[in-house]
């Protein structure tokens, strides 16, 4: 049997700020298979962020378990956990975070410099990459000379480039215009139907309708899941 | 293999990245980098300085004569007790260390006084050596016009004198001298012979000195700090090329305390040094002044790595996101330490570089100045950069290890 690609069981994050202890993220047991698209949704502070950086293995729970592909990352070393974001995991954040004064190419070869590949095929998948994001043409600009939804796009291969089981993007949309935001949730669902597994934080509720899956929170715990009623399907660019 | 390669890559890619992050801030760059670069140019400096004393040092020493033995008529005090008895040295010790030791090449007994010259109208004064055909022999020395002294000169005291360079041009300015008179304390001589110039050690001029036979030195200057007739003021003693001074000094020091029938634990009324101790001597000294030179030139590279680990502080904590990020990304602790270190360690090689061509530069301008050798090879020229390096290494760890402690996710949400 396939194990859930995501599981959290028990999971909690607290933060204790003079003297009060906030629970970011309460007891939340749930699991997410390969091959979905989960939207996750909820008020300012519902604690989704917390939520996705402790299943990106980025932030480290207060109590309760992770697991990812079957493995359990609780007792995982850094080097462990570095390698499991490296290899499994692909993240798209709201300001894009590329390299400034960096080409196209080489910010998204940046995760294949840790994953050990040698420059010149280095170079040639994040070349492929780029050209899956239909950006051939853009591969020497730097983010500067590149507009939003482009340097998302970017974002978008740089995650892809070293083949992960998921993406994980914390409002990819955010810092975008709608007609843009539809272009890039149709990137989303074009790598979903190729069988990536696509985890996204949003709280618009016309952008979490692309997902076939929506998961709300709210003061650190799941109030709803279930099943997308009426699912977008975004148009091409 | 691939791993290597991969590996090395990886370094490549740190050194475009950190040069690309210092090209970003390039005035800071040029600021921070210029503390490591005195310090180098300092260093270098000292490390040079440092070697020429050792060289033109050793250049006196062996222009001495390679491998002798000084014999002097002092109580030999070196194991600290003072004394005030007068030393012994005579004539007849000389001809039986000559006879007796082995390996002796030649011997230079001497006598030493201050002369006063007068020729033309013009004087001078200068020391005196009396000696025998054996000091050519010892000091390596012979004349460059006329010739040296003689045995005959000697068995006859013969009021000849041979004139080093400086003594000759200042008594003659550019005039051949040999042949003619000059008066020695009142008393005429023939000049026989220039010497060849030995040049200078440490401001004392090796050319300003007359030889003379020591029977006439006897004969006719001031020796009235010497106990009897037979006794010298210095004996020199050449020995054959390879053999063992130590050896020499130890056989020599038995038949001297022999001689005067020294008990045991009484000091010797007389001193043997030889150019082998000198050397040694020589070489631990200049030692020591070398490390204190550099020690002192060390403070201005500490200043200048304390000023490199400031500025990757600031590095790290403006990057702090794009620690985060790269984090995210996969990369693993050691990959960002190891990224901010080939950057302090970039920094302070090209800060090293730069300050090494100073140094040459520096050196070369010293040497045309003051006349004192200040070489800097290509050991030093190399240790310069990789030193430089090092300093990078040491002053950009902590920041790096800090880097790279930093928890992901909080790296990412910084700003
Ligand atoms: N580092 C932190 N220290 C203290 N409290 C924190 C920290 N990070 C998050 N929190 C708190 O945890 C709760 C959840 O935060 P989180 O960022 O997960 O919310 P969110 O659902 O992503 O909100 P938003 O939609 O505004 O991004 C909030 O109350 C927040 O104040
Ligand atoms: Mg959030």
């Amino acid at each position: 049997m396939v194990p859930p690609l995501v599981e959290t069981q028990d999971l909690v994050k607290e933060y204790v700020l003079g003297g009060e202890t906030v629970h970011a993220v309460n007891h939340v047991s749930l699991k997410i298979e390969r091959g979905e698209f989960v939207a996750i949704m909820g008020a300012s502070g519902s604690g989704k962020s917390t939520f996705m950086n402790m299943i990106g293995c980025l932030d480290v729970p207060s109590s309760g378990e992770v697991l990812i592909d079957g493995i359990a990352t609780r007792e995982m070393t850094s080097d462990a956990m570095a390698e499991l974001r490296n290899s499994k995991i692909g993240f798209v954040f709201q300001q894009f975070n590329l390299l400034a004064r960096t080409s196209a190419l080489d910010n998204v070869a940046v995760p294949l410099i840790y994953a050990g590949v040698s420059g010149e095929a280095r170079r040639e998948r994040a070349r492929a990459t780029l050209t899956q994001m239909g950006l051939a043409d853009r591969l020497d600009h730097s983010p500067a000379k590149l507009s939003g939804g482009q340097q998302q796009r970017v974002a978008i291969a740089r995650a892809l480039v070293t083949n992960p089981l998921m993406l994980l993007a914390d409002e990819p949309t955010g810092a975008l215009d709608t007609h843009t935001s539809e272009e890039i949730m149709h990137v989303f669902q074009t790598l979903n139907d190729e069988g990536i597994t696509v985890v996204l934080v949003t709280h618009e509720a016309d952008i979490a309708d692309y997902a076939a899956r929506r998961i709300v929170f709210r003061d650190g715990e799941v109030i709803e899941d279930g099943p997308v009623a009426n699912r977008r399907r975004g148009r091409a660019a | 293999m691939t791993s290597i390669a991969t590996r090395l890559s990886s370094y490549g890619i740190n050194v475009a990245i950190a040069l690309t992050a210092l090209r970003t801030n390039l005035m800071r760059s040029i600021l921070t980098t210029l503390g490591v670069m005195i310090g180098v140019l300092a260093v270098t400096l000292a490390v040079a300085v440092g070697s020429g004393a050792k060289v033109s040092v050793m250049e006196s020493i062996n222009s001495l004569g390679s491998n002798m033995a000084l014999v002097f008529p002092r109580p030999d005090t070196e194991g600290g007790r003072g004394t005030e008895d007068r030393g012994r040295l005579t004539m007849r010790d000389a001809r039986a260390i000559e006879r007796e030791i082995d390996g002796v090449s030649a011997i230079a007994p001497q006598l030493r006084s201050s002369i006063q010259l007068v020729a033309t109208g013009r004087n001078a004064s200068t020391a005196a050596i009396g000696a025998t055909p054996g000091y050519g022999i010892v000091s390596n020395i012979t004349a460059e016009r006329g010739r040296f002294i003689t045995d005959a000169d000697v068995n006859s005291a013969s009021r000849v004198i041979v004139l080093g360079p400086t003594v000759a041009k200042k008594l003659y300015g550019d005039f051949d001298p040999v042949g003619e008179r000059v008066r020695v304390n009142r008393v005429p001589f023939t000049i026989i012979g220039i010497l060849e110039s030995k040049g200078s050690s440490f401001g004392n001029d090796n050319d300003d000195i007359a030889i003379v036979p020591i029977s006439t030195a006897r004969q006719r200057f001031a020796t009235d700090t010497l106990a009897g007739p037979d006794d010298l003021h210095m004996l020199f003693v050449g020995f054959q090329d390879g053999f063992s001074l130590r050896t020499a000094k130890r056989e020599m020091t038995r038949l001297m305390r022999d001689r005067y029938r020294v008990r045991d634990k009484e000091i010797s009324p007389f001193t043997i040094r030889t150019t082998e101790e000198f050397m040694q001597e020589t070489a631990q000294v200049t030692a020591i002044f070398q490390a204190v030179l550099v020690a002192i030139a060390s403070i201005s590279l500490l200043v200048g790595g304390i000023g490199i680990m400031n500025i990757m502080l600031v590095s790290v904590t403006e990057r702090t996101r794009e620690i985060g990020l790269r984090m995210a990304l996969g990369a693993k602790r050691s990959d960002i330490r190891n990224q901010f270190l080939v950057e302090a360690a970039v920094l302070c090689m090209i800060g090293g570089v730069i300050g090494l061509i100073l140094a040459i530069a520096a050196a070369a301008a010293f040497e045309k100045a003051v006349d004192f050798p200040a070489p800097i090879g290509i050991a030093t020229s190399i240790g310069a950069i990789l030193f430089s390096a090092l300093i990078g290494l040491i002053f950009g760890g902590w920041p790096a290890v800090r880097a790279s402690r930093l928890s992901p996710i909080e790296a990412l949400r910084s700003e």
